[in-house]
């Protein structure tokens, strides 16, 4: 079977269990989610979740069948056939000296970040981006070591 | 008296047209349980929870009504479990009332607190916690409405004490809905043609029913289905009973315990028509060698059902009756003499050397039960060995005349389940038919029976062992017996009437005339001990992981 990432969005009622609903249509099938993120939409009744998985095509049709089930869900959408573009953003705490700084600073540009807060030493950055992109500058980063970061799931619209 | 919590949900049930109830009382309970006194509803005191659920589930799967339980939080919701995932894995439309402890003791570890929703999440159709008595009486609706619904299901209502006690008004009278899905007629007539032809085309069809059938009430439209078109048909296990047999397109039930002929007709086929059903796999065996010549069609109201197990050519979501009744019209009568024909020289060679449809004496007895009790008797077979010998030997004369643990499979079902039967449809008789395993697993319902005088006959099928563990162990673990004998020295009969249910015991060699004219006559409970041969097993089967034509027959078959 053909492994690949797809994006699920889903519109749900904004109740406490439904992530537990949603979450167990996954593991009951073995299922890894890689990023989730959710916002409560204009109407605060409804909440948008937005889910990356991995998983054979015929996997994750069973479980966009599985979620359209569940009552409290109000639609779900595959997004993963329309090559829409996804974003995630990514915060990193790490330690800025003089020597490393214009590296740091090269790389945040080359990316289009901004230094969103300087300490004793140290400055938070915040980068957006694709995931490949992403990727390339943690990766980058990472080589003048990173104290702690935090990363958003891929969101898309 | 002030109107409270516990007023509204009795208010719902009567709405609901809920008569009976099963339930145990707890300390989170108290307030519904102390204003039941005053309640025409009746609720009958089982002895354990399980059993509870299991009543509920037998009511709703004789009636087609929804099935309601009640228990405490804690322990009593716990216990449930079993039950509700019984009623969820064969689609029975039960609603589980649990009570809570007071909210504001949720989430503390409280004595008797258990997270009883998320704890039933996934065995649930849905389930609900209410923290607002305004809100009871709409999601008390909505849980009857969904639990009856689509494809149906078990739905819990969690309810904390408070909840149940506050103060609140009388709910006012549900809202008119406007004409719900059920009621629309099937919208993709292009796809229900593209069946129909291929149907029509077909040299070699057969139709699979399972439990959706009855579900939908579409027996009768099945039928004429069937008999219109000319096409032999199986049932799932579930969906044993849908059509009376006799009719002369019956070719038995499929999968790992079912009929030859079926497993056969369905490998040979050329075109299957599945109509509520899943295939799951005891009705499959190995899937990739499942029909391997076959187009298939599948009709279900759940579209998780369809291409579930199987890859479908034709796949079709709907309402089977609706659905049915339109393909009805476009189906075509078809000379298939060569296939039926077929069919049936394999039929006589089968039955001629199958007797008693490979049930041994104990499946010559049940044919007699059936003989000696009333037409219409409704028989609820537990699980194990018993549950196949009377799937073969029992006829199902109406959709609702058989009802058995399909999907979850669960031992013990058999006597909590005959009770809500019973209770749901008094003017019948109900036969509990069980092994020593499963009837030890709720035996404690037999004084609720009794208590209760309730007219459930229960047959024990007395092999001593685990029988169908005990033929698998013989046959696929080179016979190395182990954990399997429950040993003879219970007696069952003393014990039956040590909780006031009057018993006899026979052996499976005796004439059973008198015994089973005496099961039949009495006018309350009633137990026959039945003791049969811990060898007698059932054949043919299937050996684990092995496919549908892989059927093994025993000495002498």
């Amino acid at each position: 079977m053909d492994i690949k990432e797809s994006v699920i969005s889903i519109l749900a009622s904004n109740k406490p269990d439904v992530l537990a609903r949603i979450a167990g249509t996954f593991s009951g099938r073995g299922f890894n989610i890689d990023s989730i993120t959710a916002n409560i939409t204009r109407d605060p009744r409804i909440t948008k979740i937005l889910i990356t998985t991995h998983g054979d095509q015929d996997t994750i049709i069973k479980i966009e069948k599985q979620l359209n089930r569940l009552v409290d869900i109000h639609q779900v959408t595959d997004l993963t056939s329309l090559g829409l573009p996804l974003r995630e953003m990514m915060l990193i705490r790490m330690p800025m000296t003089g020597e490393n700084q214009d590296k740091i600073m090269e790389i945040v540009d080359r990316y289009r970040g901004e230094v969103i807060e300087t300490g004793a030493g140290y400055g938070v950055l915040e980068l957006a981006g694709n995931k490949e992109d992403m990727d390339n500058a943690f990766a980058a980063l990472e080589q003048l070591g990173i104290d702690d970061f935090a990363r958003t799931g891929s969101i898309t619209l | 008296m002030d109107t409270i919590g516990a007023d509204i949900v009795l208010q719902i049930l009567q709405e609901e047209g809920v008569e009976a109830i099963f339930g145990y009382p707890g300390a989170s309970s108290l307030p519904l349980h102390d204003r039941l006194k005053d309640s025409p509803i009746r609720h009958y005191l089982t002895r354990h929870e399980q059993a509870a659920a299991h009543a509920a589930d037998g009511y709703a799967r004789a009636t087609g009504k929804v099935g309601v339980c009640l228990s405490t939080s804690g322990p009593g919701a716990t216990n449930l479990v079993t039950g509700i995932a019984t009623a969820f894995m064969d689609s029975s439309p039960v609603v589980a009332l649990t009570c809570q402890v007071n909210t504001s003791l949720m989430g503390r570890d409280s004595f008797q607190e258990t997270d009883i929703v998320g704890i039933t999440l996934p065995i649930t159709k849905h389930s609900y916690q209410v923290n607002n008595v305004n809100n009871l009486a709409s999601v008390l609706r909505r849980a009857f409405q969904l639990a009856r619904s689509g494809r149906p299901g078990p739905l819990l209502v969690d309810m904390p004490r408070d909840i149940l006690a506050s103060r609140c008004e009388k709910a006012d009278p549900p809202e008119e809905t406007p004409s719900s899905a059920a009621e629309k007629v099937p919208s993709n007539l292009d796809q229900l043609g593209k069946i129909a032809r291929a149907l029509n085309m077909s040299e070699r069809p057969v139709i699979i029913m399972g439990g959706g059938v009855k579900l939908s009430n579409a027996c009768d439209l099945m039928r004429a289905l069937i008999e219109k078109g000319g096409i032999p048909f199986t049932t799932t296990m579930m969906g044993v009973g849908s059509i009376a047999s006799g009719n002369g397109y019956d070719l038995g039930f499929i999968g790992t315990h079912g009929n030859e002929l079926a497993n056969s007709t369905v490998h040979q086929s050329d075109f299957i028509l599945a109509v509520g059903m899943r295939f799951s796999d005891r009705s499959t065996s190995l899937i990739d060698e499942f029909a391997p010549l076959a187009t298939i069609a599948q009709i279900d109201i759940d579209p998780t059902s369809i291409g579930k197990n199987v890859k479908v050519a034709l796949p079709y979501v709907g309402d089977i009756r609706e659905t049915i009744s339109a393909l009805l019209n476009l189906v075509e009568s078809r000379d298939r003499s060569a296939w039926l024909q077929r069919i049936q020289q394999e039929r006589e060679a089968k039955d001629f050397c199958l007797p008693f449809k490979g049930c041994g004496k104990a499946g010559h007895l049940i044919s007699m039960i059936q003989e000696a009790m009333p037409k219409e008797t409704i028989a609820v077979s537990d699980v194990g060995l018993n549950q196949i010998w009377t799937l073969r030997t029992w006829k199902a004369r109406t959709p609702r005349g058989l009802i058995t643990s399909g999907g979850m499979g669960t031992m013990g079902f058999s006597v909590p389940a005959a009770i809500g039967a019973k209770i749901g449809m008094p003017d019948k008789s109900v036969v509990a038919i069980c092994g020593d395993g499963g009837f030890y697993m709720n035996i404690q319902e037999l004084a609720t029976l009794s208590y209760y005088k309730i007219p459930v006959k229960i047959v024990v099928l007395n092999n001593r062992h685990l029988g169908m563990i005990r033929q698998i162990q013989d046959l696929f673990y080179e016979g190395r017996f182990n954990t399997i004998e429950l040993g003879n020295h219970v007696d069952l009969v003393a014990v039956a009437k040590g909780f006031g249910v009057p018993a006899e015991r026979i052996s499976v060699d005796e004439n059973p005339e008198a015994a089973l004219a005496a099961l039949a006559r009495a006018e309350g409970p009633h137990l026959l001990e039945v003791v049969v041969d811990e060898n007698d097993y059932v054949f043919p089967i299937i050996p684990p992981g092995q496919a549908n034509t892989a059927m093994i027959h025993g000495v002498g078959d």
